[in-house]
């Protein structure tokens, strides 16, 4: 799939996508392209559909697409699976991430991470290995190693469990992240550490998708692009600029926009 | 009758004991439990007459063990093969129980016996020649981990029967391992005493091969300041019973049961439990977790009973249960009598499914939804595993059977 790109070509394609959950239309024709190196922010009220276009662009299979297609490095990613996505290098950082009791951490991290190794056809990591790595990317986001041998996301604080995800990013290296609402549930400190670790990982070759209610992640990560959602549909896109208009506006305009058109 | 016929029949019976006349008597005015009982109600009535089909069987066939022996510093024992056991250590000693310790002990258990409540004990009593009963007591501390092994031959029923005496302050490791044998039978019962301040960690793992059936049931006695911890483990047998009796005699002791089963294919699993205290500032924390798949059955019943005169008992009784089929089926009902009016009593069941959200998030993170799904299932059976006394080269094994199809 990589190997027939070039450096220019985009990353992913959301093209006129429509979507649905219980017969429940939910995206009504979302368009998106993400290039190497960009980073795009979509902002809406909550319910717009800024989650749930995550979710499907991850593989979620609650949703059904019911028109339109999403590309990823320029293959049709539509009927993939959600392991298939990620293993290829699609991320999705859970804007409430999931505790699961008993597995440990760093088994977790070990076996993502070696899925995602096996598909670049890199050699897997046996624990020692990658203990070695984690150790490396901890640092990245200030977590003490002692978060490795407790069990995936239990007992974690807010703060701990945003830091867990971008670890996770960090260690499956994906070609496009989309982080949703990875800024909530913050105080300033936590939001400096996750920020700067996003912009240690990403670098002209991947793209990144900030899902976000509000200017304060992107005083710290300066978007390409911001895109605002309202009832399924990417209704404006801008520069940088955007973000600082709705922060002053807020949403309501998007509510009158919904009801002209 | 039919059961009574074939153990009457049954020419190595001729030579019966006491016991087995005693229960054999008991057997004759009910012959067979009581299907309407709550305790056998849900029980599937036509793999129960498949147990009591199997010959009656007091040899052993070839046993091959299937852990590594001894690797440790363990204690192995076999019941129905170590007739003389004497094994005394620098702080503790491990002695078989006199005939007369022994009957005499059986024989107050008997009658205390409710036929219909112990009805699985009956039976395993009157089928339980000398040979295959086992009788220890054991003090000390500092005593190496036991592990007991007792195992079905194929194409028969077989009775086995462990009786232990814990002296006061004694402190041991025991896990018991009931193995089943292709289409076989298996009865074991079991009956421990913790006298004052003994301690138990009390591992039950029993796992089956094709059609094999158990009857387990296991009996505690626990005086005051004596703890009693179980973790138990139930998979792969067509049809199997645990019966859970747990007596705090005086009250002011500890009970800890952490207890798993796992069905598959069209398998009926069911644990029954009841704890009764019998005295004040009684404790008990108890979960017991079903895991059904296909078209299988898993039951659990438990009931805590609380007199009068058991003040300050702090209980509680969880039932946690997922069902991975739509055509399995689980049955729960944990119970509490009170009748003390000072106690902290609670009780609850959930039944669920693997979590949906859980398995996408995995699934986000390259692993795929069969890895996923293994890992999930390892999470809800770490919990009890955890308490289980086994060592790691022996769970590896656990570990494997617990993942085959």
């Amino acid at each position: 799939m990589q190997s027939k790109m070039k450096e220019s070509d985009p990353i992913l394609e959301v093209e006129n996508l429509s979507a649905s959950t219980d017969n429940l239309p939910i995206l009504k024709g979302v368009s998106l392209t993400v290039y190497p190196g960009e980073i795009h922010a979509i902002m809406g009220r909550n319910g717009c559909g800024k989650s749930t276009l995550s979710k499907i662009i991850a593989g979620h299979p609650s949703y059904n697409i019911t028109k339109g297609d999403i590309k990823f490095l320029g293959e049709n990613i539509n009927s993939l699976e959600p392991e298939e996505r990620a293993q290829s290098g699609i991320f999705l950082g859970f804007q409430y991430p999931i505790e699961i009791p008993g597995v440990s951490n760093l088994e977790f991290l070990r076996v993502s991470t070696n899925a995602r190794r096996k598909f670049l056809n890199k050699e897997e990591l046996d624990t020692f290995d990658f203990e070695e790595l984690v150790k490396k990317k901890l640092e990245i986001v200030k977590m003490d190693h002692a978060f490795l041998s407790r069990s995936v996301n239990q007992g974690f604080s807010g703060g701990e469990k945003k830091r867990n995800e971008i670890l996770q990013m960090a260690l499956l290296e994906p070609k496009i992240a989309i982080l949703d609402e990875t800024d909530s549930g913050l105080d300033i400190d936590a939001l400096r550490i996750v920020a700067s670790g996003i912009k240690k990982i990403s670098n002209t070759q991947t793209g990144i998708i900030l899902i976000t209610h509000y200017q304060r992640l992107l005083d710290e990560i300066e978007p390409n692009f911001v895109h605002v959602m309202a009832d399924g549909k990417i209704i404006k896109t801008g520069g940088s600029d955007l973000a600082l208009e709705l922060e002053k506006k807020g949403y309501e305009w998007t509510d009158n926009f919904v009801k002209e058109t | 009758m039919e059961i009574i016929e074939k153990i009457k029949k049954n020419k190595l019976v001729k030579n019966q004991t006491e016991i087995q006349k005693i229960c054999l008597d008991k057997l004759q005015t009910s012959p067979l439990p009581n299907p309407k009982s709550e305790l056998w109600r849900l029980s599937n009535k036509s793999k129960f007459s498949n147990f009591l089909d199997y010959s009656f069987n007091e040899k052993d066939g070839r046993f091959d063990t299937p852990y590594p022996k001894n690797s440790q510093n363990t204690i192995r024992l076999i019941i129905g093969e170590n007739c003389d056991i004497q094994l005394i250590g620098k702080n503790y000693s491990i002695e078989q129980l006199s005939e007369y310790e022994l009957h005499k002990y059986i024989k107050e258990q008997i009658s205390c016996f409710d036929q219909n409540e112990n009805w699985s004990d009956l039976l395993n009593l009157s089928l339980s020649c000398k040979k295959n009963i086992l009788g220890l007591k054991i003090n000390g501390s500092k005593i190496p981990p036991i592990e007991i092994f007792s195992h079905a031959s194929s194409d028969s029923l077989n009775a086995k029967t462990l009786v232990i005496f814990l002296e006061k302050n004694c402190d041991i490791e025991l896990l018991q391992v009931n193995l089943g044998k292709d289409n076989s039978s298996l009865s074991q019962s079991t009956f421990f005493f913790l006298e004052e301040n003994s301690s138990l960690n009390h591992g039950v793992v029993s796992y089956g091969k094709k059609e094999s059936n158990l009857l387990n049931s296991l009996n505690v006695i626990q005086q005051k300041n004596s703890e009693y911890n179980l973790g138990s483990l139930h998979f792969k047998f067509n049809y199997a019973r645990f019966e859970i009796n747990i007596k705090q005699s005086e009250g002011n002791a500890k009970t800890n049961i952490k207890g798993m089963q796992i069905t598959k294919k069209d398998e009926q699993i069911s644990t029954y439990t009841k704890i009764n205290f019998y005295g004040p500032n009684g404790f008990l924390d108890q979960i017991n977790k079903s895991l059904a798949d296909d078209k299988s059955h898993a039951i659990f019943e438990g009931s805590i009973i609380v007199p009068k005169i058991a003040q300050k008992t702090d209980a509680s009784q969880l039932s946690r249960n997922l069902l991975l089929s739509d055509l399995a089926q689980i049955d729960t009902k944990p119970q509490l009598e009170i009748i003390a009016d000072d106690v902290q009593c609670k009780h609850g069941a959930t039944i669920s499914q693997l979590n949906e959200e859980e398995l996408f998030y995995m699934r986000t993170r390259g692993i795929t939804l069969a890895e996923a799904n293994k890992l999930q299932l390892s999470s809800y059976f770490q919990e009890i595993i955890s308490f289980i006394p086994i060592s790691k080269d022996r769970w590896d094994l656990l570990d494997k059977l617990l993942n085959e199809n």
